[in-house]
């Protein structure tokens, strides 16, 4: 078990403390009081599961901005024309489909970087990542259901299937 | 007025989206591509509420703290609701279930199974 560093707990504090102001809303001191307590505690003690690497990793212009670009313009563009295909095949009495399980690389190389791809695939309907792995040569891979497989090819797959939401995400965490 | 007329585009956006992932539900035929209908409801169909529903709270009844759980509320779907379809998914491949008609490519039963 790694020593909890201090960049951690602080981190995981201010994530709680913002988490209880917004979930009570009212701003008397007493309230303010007893979540900055309990936000403590929590941190102290899950501090150490929750953040692994650097924890100011997000405190950076660029990364930032590329963050907020990525959730607000990005990926909720990918995610309606999604939507849209998937509501066209179940209107359609889902004839039009054509499942499987295809293997794409991915660039990414950090354990965040990988979940954040991994998660947005997820999110869009019509991909579901099953597995990842990493081969001798250090690229990671990703398995990813595909409801309609349009091409098997490795390279052309991952391009269909996660080539806007990777390029936006590049940015954030390589 | 106008507000609405808006929210209620939204409401009726997400109600086509999860009828859509309800009709793939029911009709789908087999497992994971039942999962990838499911996958529809739980983003656009709960996003047009929880967009319409911040905007009637915010600026019909005027309760900002309304707004902010929705938005919460809405935000947590999005967080847990991949984890938990990638664990689903996984868990029923794992254990061994396999579409009746073969897909069309299968590599991680190429490379897992020996």
């Amino acid at each position: 078990m790694q020593k909890t560093k201090f960049s951690a707990v602080l981190a995981t504090f201010v994530l709680c403390f913002a988490f209880w102001i917004l979930l009570t809303w009212s701003f008397t001191l007493q309230e303010l009081i007893a979540g900055a307590v309990v936000s403590l505690l929590v941190s102290l003690f899950a501090a150490r599961f929750f953040i692994h690497v650097k924890a100011g990793w997000l405190v950076h212009p660029g990364r930032f901005f590329s963050c907020l670009l990525f959730w607000i313009f990005i990926f909720p563009v990918e995610l309606i024309k999604a939507n849209l295909n998937m509501a066209k095949i179940c209107f359609g009495g889902c004839k039009a489909i054509n499942p499987g399980i295809v293997k794409v690389p991915t660039a990414m190389k950090s354990d965040y970087g990988l979940a954040a791809v991994s998660n947005s695939i997820t999110l869009t309907p019509g991909t579901i990542t099953m597995e990842t792995a990493e081969d001798e040569e250090g690229q990671n891979w990703l398995y990813v259901h595909w409801i309609n497989v349009e091409e098997t090819d490795p390279e052309k797959a991952g391009n269909a299937i996660k080539g806007t939401l990777e390029k936006g995400l590049r940015r954030v965490w390589e | 007025m106008i507000l609405q007329i808006v929210c209620d585009v939204l409401f009726l956006i997400s109600v086509v989206f999860a009828l859509a992932g309800t009709l793939g539900i029911i009709k789908m035929p087999d497992t994971f591509s039942r999962m990838q209908a499911s996958t529809c409801v739980s983003t656009l169909g709960v996003l047009g509420v929880i967009i319409g529903g911040i905007l009637y709270a915010a600026i019909v009844m005027h309760s900002a703290s309304t707004a902010i759980k929705i938005g919460v509320i809405g935000l947590m779907i999005l967080v847990t609701n991949p984890i938990g379809s990638h664990v689903l998914a996984r868990g029923a491949y794992k254990s061994g279930i396999r579409p009746e008609k073969p897909m069309e490519t299968d590599d991680l039963g190429r490379d897992f199974d020996e």
